[in-house]
C-alpha cells in the first residue's frame, strides 16, 4: 500500500484535481513535449539547411527559442508561466472583448457622445 | 554518469528523485505496524528500529543495483518502458487501494517481523528504485542524497506527505509526468538505440508523444467526452504505426519519404503509410461499437 492510498482525493487524482493545478501540469507537460521536439532538431542544421529550415520547420522554431536539453526545474518554472499566462487571459480577455462588443441598438440614444 | 553538484541539472535530478520517492512511497509504518501487533512490547521498539533500518539500507542497495544494472544494454530501454506503466499506475484510480498490504498477518517472532518488513518494503519499492534510478541519470550521490532528502521524510513525516498530496492532488499528477519524461529520457538514452535516434531526429519527438499519450492516459481520458473515448488508443495506435514504418525503413533500406520516391513499390507504400491505418481504425471502431451495444443489451436483460 502506498502513503498516497491514504488519502481518497490522491488516490483519485484525475477527478480531484484543481483547475489551477491541472493547468499547471498540463502546462509543464506541453513544455516536456516542445523540448523534446527542440532536442529533436539540431541546431547546426540551420548552416546546411538554410534559414528556410529554421522558419518552416516547427522543430527548428523551437531550437532557435534554446528549448534544447531543458532540466526539469526549467520545464517547471516554464511550465508556470504558461499556466500564470493562460490563466491571465482566461481571466482578461473576456473582460476585452466585452468592451469591444458594440452596445444593443435600443441603448444607442442613451450613449453619451 | 556524474552530474556537477549543484549544477541544474543536479538539482533537477535531485527534485525529480524526491518527488518520485513522495508519491511513490509505500506506507511502512502501516506494515511495522500490521507485522508487530503481537510482539510483546519490549520487542516492538526493536522491530520498529531495525525494520526502519533494514528497509532503508535495502532500498538504498536495491537504488545503487538499479544505477549498474541500467548500464547493460537493454535495460535502459525496459526501465523506460516499465516506467511508462508506473507512471500509468500512479494515475489510474484504485478504489480498492487502502485494502491492498503486502503483509496481512502478524509475525510470531522478531526474525520472522524483520523479515517479512524488510521483504515487503523491497516489494512495494521496485517501481520506486527503477524511477530514481532512471532519474539519477547512474549518479550514485544523487540517489544517496535522494534517499537522505526524501526517507526520512516518508518515515517520520508520513503524515505531512499525505495532507500535501490531499491538499494538492496535483502532486499526483505532476509525479506521473515526471515519471512519463524520466521514461521518455531513459529511452532515447538507451545505448542500443542511440544512433538510431540521432539518425532519425523527428523520432524523438514521435516516441515522446507516444508515452506521454500511454502514461497520461487514465488523467485526459477522464476528461473526454463518450464518443471521444476511443481516442485513447487510436492515437497511440497510430505514432506505433508511424514508429514502426521508420524502423522497417531502417532496417529494411525501404524508402518511405515521399520527396524521395521514384518506383511505384515505393508509392505503393508511402500509400500504406499514411492511408493503411484507416481500416484498421475503422475496424476498432466498428468492433469497439459490437462491443458496447452488447453490453448494454446485456445490462438491460
Amino acid at each position: 500500500m502506498r502513503l498516497i492510498d491514504h488519502s481518497p482525493r490522491a488516490a483519485n487524482a484525475v477527478q480531484t484535481v484543481s483547475p489551477g493545478g491541472e493547468l499547471f501540469v498540463l502546462s509543464v507537460v506541453v513544455c516536456m513535449i516542445l523540448a523534446s521536439f527542440g532536442d529533436a532538431v539540431d541546431p547546426m542544421l540551420f548552416g546546411e539547411a538554410g534559414l528556410e529550415f529554421a522558419l518552416f520547420d516547427l522543430g527548428g522554431e523551437f531550437s532557435v527559442l534554446a528549448m534544447r536539453h531543458w532540466h526539469l526545474l526549467q520545464l517547471l518554472l516554464a511550465g508556470g508561466v504558461l499556466a500564470t499566462a493562460i490563466a491571465v487571459l482566461r481571466v482578461g480577455a473576456p473582460a476585452v472583448f466585452k468592451r469591444l462588443r458594440p452596445a444593443p441598438r435600443r441603448a444607442i440614444d442613451k450613449v453619451p457622445i | 554518469m556524474e552530474l556537477e553538484v549543484f549544477s541544474a541539472a543536479f538539482m533537477s535530478a535531485l527534485f525529480a528523485i524526491v518527488l518520485i520517492d513522495l508519491v511513490l512511497a509505500g506506507d511502512n509504518a502501516l506494515i511495522i505496524g500490521l507485522v508487530a501487533r503481537n510482539l510483546p512490547k519490549t520487542q516492538q521498539r526493536k522491530v520498529i528500529f531495525w525494520g526502519t533500518f533494514g528497509a532503508i539500507a535495502v532500498r538504498g542497495a536495491m537504488a545503487i543495483l538499479v544505477v549498474y544494472i541500467l548500464n547493460v544494454p537493454g535495460f535502459m530501454l525496459a526501465g523506460g518502458l516499465a516506467l511508462v506503466w508506473i507512471a500509468r499506475k500512479l494515475l489510474t484510480p484504485d478504489p480498492d487501494a487502502a485494502t491492498n498490504h503486502a503483509a496481512q498477518a502478524p509475525a510470531v517472532s522478531f526474525a520472522a517481523a524483520l523479515r517479512t518488513i524488510v521483504v515487503a518494503d523491497a516489494v512495494m519499492g521496485v517501481d520506486n528504485v527503477l524511477a530514481i534510478g532512471g532519474a539519477a541519470s547512474g549518479s550514485i550521490v544523487l540517489i544517496l542524497l535522494g534517499l537522505a532528502i526524501s526517507v526520512p521524510i516518508i518515515v517520520w513525516g508520513s503524515h505531512l506527505v499525505i495532507r500535501l498530496v490531499d491538499r494538492f492532488p496535483s502532486v499526483i499528477l505532476l509525479g506521473g509526468a515526471v515519471l512519463a519524461w524520466t521514461g521518455y529520457s531513459m529511452v532515447v538514452r538507451e545505448p542500443l538505440l542511440a544512433s538510431w535516434f540521432e539518425g532519425h531526429a523527428a523520432t524523438r519527438l514521435v516516441a515522446a508523444i507516444l508515452i506521454f499519450s500511454i502514461s497520461l492516459a487514465p488523467w485526459y481520458s477522464a476528461r473526454l467526452p463518450e464518443q471521444m473515448k476511443p481516442l485513447v488508443v487510436l492515437l497511440p495506435a497510430l505514432l506505433v504505426w508511424m514508429l514502426a514504418f521508420e524502423v522497417a525503413a531502417s532496417h529494411w533500406k525501404l524508402q518511405v519519404d515521399y520527396l524521395l520516391a521514384n518506383e511505384s513499390g515505393e508509392y505503393l507504400l508511402e500509400a500504406v503509410r499514411w492511408l493503411g491505418w484507416l481500416p484498421l481504425a475503422g475496424a476498432f471502431l466498428w468492433l469497439r461499437e459490437q462491443f458496447v451495444q452488447r453490453s448494454r443489451r446485456s445490462q438491460r436483460a
